[in-house]
């Protein structure tokens, strides 16, 4: 296009969108296990109730209309949905692309080639949280390993991307160097990610017997940076040890050598998530995402996406955490980490202290160091 | 692509305006995706295959001020670079695909 033109119009970065690119949608409360860590159940805030398809599909063609480009479905687990061909039928109509978070039990030969067919599936993330039955299925309910393994392979199949997320616990970090082996080696994935076990949800009542301690997290930071240059650009994490310990890692070197403040440190800047993206709750709320279930923006058909997108003051508040400096939170007072830190996620913030405008405790570097941690 | 030609948006092709006229074009068959400024989102939206790439240059002409010299050789090259990518076809495919 005329270069004239293309410069003197660069629109401004901190300007809202039209409407979400992205959505994630929980599309069924109903699930066939029950992990003793699951962020969803065990939310009093939620209403576990699922929609008809009818509804989904209305919802559908009004996102079709606004351009938005691609939906997760999630739950729960999106595959218990018996009507889950008509909701992909009604995706695929409305020129959106689409992918499944699943524990992967659910999967068989007919869906995924029915799946297949479409050709407007990203992905599918399957999560695998052993190398074997007796460590997966310790979180995750007996057969769940042996069902998940059995799905990969089914996608797989049918040429169908098939990604893993391991979610690291204490029962299953001693077995990370199998894991990433098992996934990598022996399934022949391509890459797969992790994250941890959080103060949310189900995990808030088995916290004691599941969150890492702190010897336990430098041992998993530990062993996942050493797997991770094993494994070359195939073991990713945007949470969890192995994230925290890439990023403390650059905290600890900038603190060390004086550097200038990270870009967006020293603020909230943490979750872009409301720049992009927004969330429906299974029983129809409008959410700003799935980490912060509580804060209902809307109902689907009786509300407008774009009305709610643009005008809601929730999500303005919340896109506008980025302003709010660290220096003003007593938990941040004299942090050496300051200028290099964003606050991480709000919804664990919200989880832990009650507060979404507060840095999470969790991902904080210096009370973990305080009480005794060291930076692999 | 000639002044003759008549480009026609490939419907599957969604246009998503982001930010006042700026724009994805984006293939969900594909997941390619293209983003343009004002002038592409113009020229996207006057491909229907009735009109010819001359007549959409004249309507880009009239519709934007300061317009370069070579506004034709570079909204042709856009609507090229569209057509490699499936996003655009010509009126003359289909006929040719029908007969």
């Amino acid at each position: 296009m005329p270069e004239e033109l293309k410069n003197s119009m660069a629109p401004a970065a901190s300007r809202v969108m039209r409407s979400p690119r992205d959505l994630d949608l929980e599309i069924t409360a109903r699930c066939n296990l029950r992990c003793r860590y699951c962020y969803f159940f065990n939310n009093p805030a939620v209403e576990y109730r699922d929609l008809p398809a009818g509804e989904w599909l209305k919802f559908f063609d009004e996102l079709g209309s606004l351009g938005v480009m691609k939906l997760t479905l999630a739950g729960g687990e999106p595959f218990i949905r018996e009507d889950l061909r008509e909701l992909i039928e009604g995706i695929v109509r409305n020129r959106m692309r689409f992918s499944f978070l699943s524990n992967g039990v659910l999967i068989d030969d007919e869906i995924a080639a029915f799946i297949a067919d479409t050709g407007r599936c990203e992905y599918v993330q399957v999560s695998v949280d052993g190398s074997c039955a007796e460590v997966h299925d310790s979180c995750r309910g007996p057969g769940s390993f042996e069902g998940a393994v059995r799905g990969i392979r089914t996608l797989q199949r049918h040429r169908i991307s098939a990604t893993v997320r391991a979610t690291i616990h204490r029962n299953n970090m001693h077995d990370l160097e199998n894991i990433a082996r098992f996934l990598l080696d022996e399934l022949g994935l391509p890459r797969f990610g992790t994250n941890s076990a959080g103060y949310l949800g189900a995990c808030c009542v088995n916290a004691d017997d599941l969150l890492l301690n702190i010897a336990e997290r430098q041992e998993a930071m530990a062993t996942l940076l050493r797997l991770a240059e094993k494994y070359p650009n195939r073991i990713s994490a945007s949470a969890g040890p192995l994230s925290e310990g890439r990023a403390w890692r650059r905290m600890e070197e900038a603190r060390a050598h004086d550097q200038p403040a990270f870009h967006n440190g020293g603020r909230l800047t943490a979750c872009g998530c409301p720049s992009s993206k927004i969330s429906v709750r299974a029983d129809g709320t409008i959410v700003p995402c799935n980490m912060l279930n509580h804060i209902a923006l809307g109902r689907i058909n009786q509300d407008s996406l774009a009305d709610v997108w643009h005008n809601s003051p929730a999500l303005k508040q919340l896109r506008n955490r980025h302003a709010i400096p660290l220096a003003g939170f007593a938990f941040c007072a004299d942090c050496p980490y300051m200028p290099y830190c964003t606050g991480s996620c709000p919804g664990l913030a919200y989880s832990i202290v009650g507060q979404v405008d507060h840095p999470s405790p969790d991902a904080c570097l210096r009370r973990f160091l305080e009480e005794g941690g060291t930076i692999p | 692509m000639n002044n003759s030609d008549k480009p026609i948006a490939n419907p599957i092709v969604v246009l998503r305006e982001e930010f006042d006229d700026w724009a994805v074009l984006f293939n969900p068959d594909t997941a390619d995706a293209v983003g343009t400024n004002p002038v592409g989102v113009a020229v996207w939206k006057r491909m229907d295959g009735r009109r010819s790439l001359g007549d959409i240059v004249s309507e880009i002409k009239a519709s934007f001020t300061d317009t370069p010299d070579a506004a034709f050789e570079e909204i042709a090259s856009f609507v090229n670079t569209l057509a490699e990518k499936g996003f655009v076809g010509l009126e003359a495919d289909r006929k040719a695909a029908n007969a």
